[in-house]
């Protein structure tokens, strides 16, 4: 799983401010991975403090999390308003965060905040087949894949990193690469083996079926 | 004996008939129902083994059901995901419970058990069914039978828990017993039993316990094969496989199916026998119904057979065997009618309705042999002048007159016949000598009782002769004839009756010795001719003699002509005699010829003379010998002696005619001939029977009847000649009225040849003074 990691980057080494690392993920299959998370992580020296702090938020609407990938520095709050006139009853039973949002609507309280590292999964007691996925990252370089497979990480500085992909569908964890970021913008084509995301079906979308 | 074995026939057939017919049908009916036995029996075992199916497939999708439902339970998750071994084994025991699963495994997505209920096992041990798991990882669930390391089997259903993300599966495991077979033998209604090829044992049975070794033995001998026999039943079964190895053993008892078809034939074979039992007794009394009338018509015909015509048939019926016996009731009364008109015909006299001569002989055979009897004959006196003078029709009604008068006579066992003519005959059983002239007496008495016919009284007189039985003779022809020959001789006396033992009528062994006595006596010269004159009224001369044979015997002295005469004529032994008296009244005739005496001789004829055939031709040599015209001789022959064969007798006697000679019908009166039959014959006198001339003076009946016969012999040409003439009166009356010549003892007795020469030289002397 060495192969895809084509560290072309090096050759570009030496910017001195900060460069975007542009990333295509793909299946083996060649086709763009959507919702991959990309994560650039120093090799060497604690990652910087998040720049701000930044609350993400992943809402409920039409009865599915809305994104269903979310990826956020440790520490990060993350807030779960309720857009639909239902409400929800979002939990997790993942070790890093486990929490449990009863009944809601709107938006709740208290915002959730994830503050150790790790895969978080992210469902609704009321309706099974809503799921999240948020990833928790020691590390403020980070991206999400768009539809097209394509995620940049920007003001990465220079130096070397270890790169790694992630995907709520993937096969196994893939082994991490190191890039060395210059100035120039690094453009990598990664392949991940993951699904893509599909969401399951709803249950019971129209009233008349009752 | 025919007619019970037809009735027998006839029940035999119908039941047998209906035996077979029964006999097919229960066998068509056996061999169907084994064929649907077999077909029901694979029908429900198929029916049994979808429902089966049906069933189990449920039975793991509500399981799976219930394990996805338990397994989304939020409690349960957020328990199983404490990762806390007490509590997540304390989770899954209590929701365990609540979905009556009996084992519970929970199971990390990399395949190590995390918790368990099961004691034998730890957390971090592989998950004992990787199988399951593979199936599960691909179709999100799995399920299937699996054994416990106990042996235990179960129904183990493996579900993710889902946070939502898969963070493990967890396996639920429903105990495969005795009682879920039970469940599902109960449903299926087949006998449900899960076993483990290869290895012994049940799993799982619906069967009782005490039956189990047994099914286990069998379903072991059986191997692979579906039908087993356990404990002496028989079953019909199918393997099913079940995932995991094992095989569902469906059986179905075979006698279950069975059942309600042998209770079919059962009831069947009852109907059967009771139809059969019906059958037999209808057939027998149907076959009673046809062969009784027929047992009585066959009863009808044995009795016909027998000649009892009498007894009418039984009423029949509308039916066929009805008409038959219609049929046959008319035919026996046909028959019966008809065999009374042949027996009427046969043996009874239609002129006088009495038993004819046949049936007169017939009733003498049935008479009881050693008990003695009598036969008497009676005639009627000169019934012949009588049917002569007045006519057939009279001469009819007088005989039905004397039958009416006889027939009262007739006394119990005894019979009055009509043998012919006026010739009447009774028949006495037991009757001696003294009855039977006690009776005859009693007959002529009542004949003497004058009978009226057309306002014309009729005197008559009969005569009867008797012969006994069995002094007599044997049988009955023998016994009329001897009664015949007795009632000549009693008319020749005209004593009324006469015995067969003192008219010649003698008994056997005399008889036999008056053979060799008459044989003798022609050889010695015993007999000897006498003469006796016959007068002729006309001019008082003796015109000729009637020769009569005499026999003196040597010992016993003169036997009168009445006691050898008939005897010889009945033997035979006259045809010897008759040649002596032709010849020697011939040379007599010659002698008187010579002598120059003008008379004729006459001679008599019996019925054995007049049949031979040499008569004509001896009596021809006989006159040429002696030189004697034909003219002297004269043959006398009884009217009788015409009638035994009237054809013969006339061209014999037109012979002798042919010669010249004079014939004579002597006894003229006592039989039944004709004067038109004497018309044709080529005769010159008629003898008026001696019982006409006795008292002719005194009895004006017997006058008219001599005065008509004689003008009507005249009228006829005939000379007539009175016998018997014993008076001068009789002599006068009869030379008043016309009679040409007599004869007798008041003219003169019969003599010798010598005597007669002084006697007529007498005659003229007296005559001519």
């Amino acid at each position: 799983m060495r192969a895809p990691f084509v560290l072309a980057a090096a050759l570009l080494a030496g910017a001195a401010g900060a460069a975007p690392v542009e990333v295509l993920v793909q299946t083996p299959s060649g086709t763009g991975l959507a919702d991959a998370a990309v994560i650039v992580e120093p090799l060497a020296g604690t990652p910087p403090r998040p720049r701000a702090r930044v609350a993400a938020a992943i809402e409920q609407r039409g009865r599915e999390f809305v994104p269903w990938v979310t990826v956020v520095q440790t520490g990060t709050s993350v807030d779960f308003p309720n857009n639909d006139t239902i409400r929800h009853h979002v939990y997790s039973f993942s070790e890093p965060k486990r929490f449990e949002i009863k009944l809601y609507a709107g938006k709740p309280g208290q915002p959730v905040v994830f503050d150790k590292p790790g895969q978080v999964d992210i469902g609704c007691n009321i309706h099974d087949w809503m799921e999240a996925h948020v990833l928790v990252v020691d590390t403020p370089w980070f991206a999400r894949t768009g539809a097209d497979g394509r995620a940049t990480v920007a003001n990465v500085p220079p130096g070397r990193y270890r790169l790694r992909l992630w995907h709520p569908l993937q096969k196994a964890a893939p082994a991490p690469g190191e890039i060395e970021v210059g100035d120039a913008p690094e453009r990598l084509t990664l392949v991940l083996d993951a699904r893509p995301h599909a969401p399951r079906p709803h249950a019971g979308d129209d009233p008349d079926q009752y | 004996m025919s007619s019970r074995s037809l009735r027998h026939r006839i029940a035999i057939v119908f039941v047998g008939l209906l035996v077979l017919v029964m006999g097919l049908v229960l066998a068509l009916v056996h061999s169907s129902s084994a064929r649907i036995v077999e077909r029901e029996t694979r029908r429900e075992l198929a029916v049994g083994a979808k429902v089966f199916q049906r069933l189990l497939e449920q039975n793991q999708r509500q399981l799976e059901t219930a394990a996805a439902v338990l397994s989304a339970d939020f409690a349960f998750r957020e328990a199983i995901a404490t990762q806390d071994q007490p509590t997540v084994r304390s989770v899954i025991r209590n929701h365990g419970q609540r979905i009556h699963a009996q084992v519970m495994m929970v199971t990390g997505t990399d395949g190590r058990m995390i918790a368990t209920t099961q004691r034998a096992m730890a957390a971090g041990d592989p998950f004992p069914f990787p199988d399951l798991l593979a199936a599960a990882e691909t179709a999100g669930r799995s399920a299937g039978f699996r054994q416990m390391r106990s042996g235990q089997l179960y129904q183990v259903v493996l579900v993710p828990i889902m946070a939502p993300t898969r963070i493990a599966w967890v396996a639920m495991g429903f105990q495969v017993d005795d009682r879920w077979a039970h469940d599902l033998a109960d449903v299926t209604g087949l006998g449900v039993h899960i076993v483990r090829p290869g290895t012994p044992g049940l799993l799982a049975s619906s069967a009782p316990p005490e039956q189990r070794p047994a099914l286990e033995r069998a379903l072991a001998a059986a191997g692979t094969d579906a039908d087993v026999d356990a404990g002496g039943v028989h079953y019909a079964a199918v393997r099913v496989p079940l995932d995991g190895g094992q095989q569902a053993v469906l059986q179905l008892q075979v006698a279950q199916v069975r059942a309600p078809f042998g209770q079919l034939q059962g009831r069947l074979l009852g109907v059967i026998g009771a139809a059969v039992l019906v059958f037999a007794l209808g057939s027998v009394m149907l076959a009673g119904r046809i062969v009784r009338p027929l047992n009585e018509l066959s009863a009808a015909a044995r009795r016909i057979a027998l000649g009892d015509y009498a007894q009418p048939l039984p009423p029949a019926q509308g039916d066929e065997i009805g008409q038959l016996a219609g049929s046959f009731e008319q035919m026996r009364t046909e028959i019966a009618s008809r065999e009374e008109r042949i027996a009427r015909l046969a043996y009874v006299d239609v002129l006088t309705d009495l038993p004819n001569r046949t049936r007169f002989l017939e009733a003498f055979g049935r008479l009881t042999p050693g008990g003695g009897g009598a036969v008497l004959v009676v005639n009627i006196d000169r019934f012949a002048l009588i049917n002569n003078a007045l006519g057939h029709l009279v001469g009819d009604r007088l005989l039905r007159a004397v039958a009416g008068q006889l027939r009262p006579l007739v006394p119990e066992g005894g019979m009055l016949a009509r043998l012919w003519g006026d010739q009447f005959a009774f028949l006495l059983e037991r009757a001696d000598c003294a009855a039977a002239r006690a009776f005859a007496e009693a007959v002529l008495a009542a004949l003497r009782d004058p009978v009226t016919l057309d306002g014309q009284r009729l005197d008559i007189e009969a005569g009867v002769g008797i012969a006994l039985y069995p002094d007599d003779g044997l049988d009955a022809s023998t016994l009329l004839r001897h009664a015949e020959l007795a009632l000549a001789a009693a008319k020749r006396r005209h004593a009324g009756i006469a015995f067969a033992f003192d008219t010649g009528g003698a008994p056997a062994h005399e008889q036999l010795s008056l053979i060799g006595d008459m044989r003798r006596a022609l050889a010695a010269g015993d007999f000897t001719l006498a003469y006796q004159p016959k007068l002729a009224l006309a001019g008082g001369r003796i015109v000729a003699v009637e020769a009569l044979l005499r026999w003196q015997h040597p010992e016993r002295g003169p036997i009168p002509p009445a006691r050898f005469i008939p005897f010889a004529e009945q033997t035979g032994f006259i045809r010897e005699i008759t040649p002596w008296v032709l010849e020697t009244a011939v040379r007599q005739a010659a002698l008187w010829h010579a002598a120059g005496l003008d008379i004729a001789v006459s001679a008599n004829l019996s019925t054995l003379d007049l049949l031979d055939p040499h008569l004509g031709r001896r009596v021809r040599e006989l006159l040429e010998r002696h030189a004697v015209p034909a003219r002297r001789l004269c043959l006398e022959i009884t009217e009788s002696a015409l009638m035994d064969d009237p054809s013969l007798a006339q061209a014999h006697l037109d012979e002798l005619a042919g010669l010249g000679i004079k014939l004579s019908i002597d006894d003229y009166g006592v039989g039944q001939a004709s004067l038109a039959y004497l018309k044709s014959l080529p005769v010159d006198e008629l003898k008026l029977d001696r019982s006409f001339i006795t008292a002719i003076t005194e009895s004006p009946r017997n006058a008219a009847i001599v005065e008509s016969t004689i003008m009507l012999s005249h009228a006829l040409g005939l000379t007539v000649v009175a016998e018997g003439v014993e008076t001068a009166a009789e002599l006068r009356w009869l030379r008043e009225h016309g009679c040409d010549i007599a004869q007798g003892y008041g003219i003169a007795r019969p003599m010798t040849a010598a005597q007669l020469q002084d006697w007529l030289a007498d005659f003229a002397a007296r005559t001519t003074a």
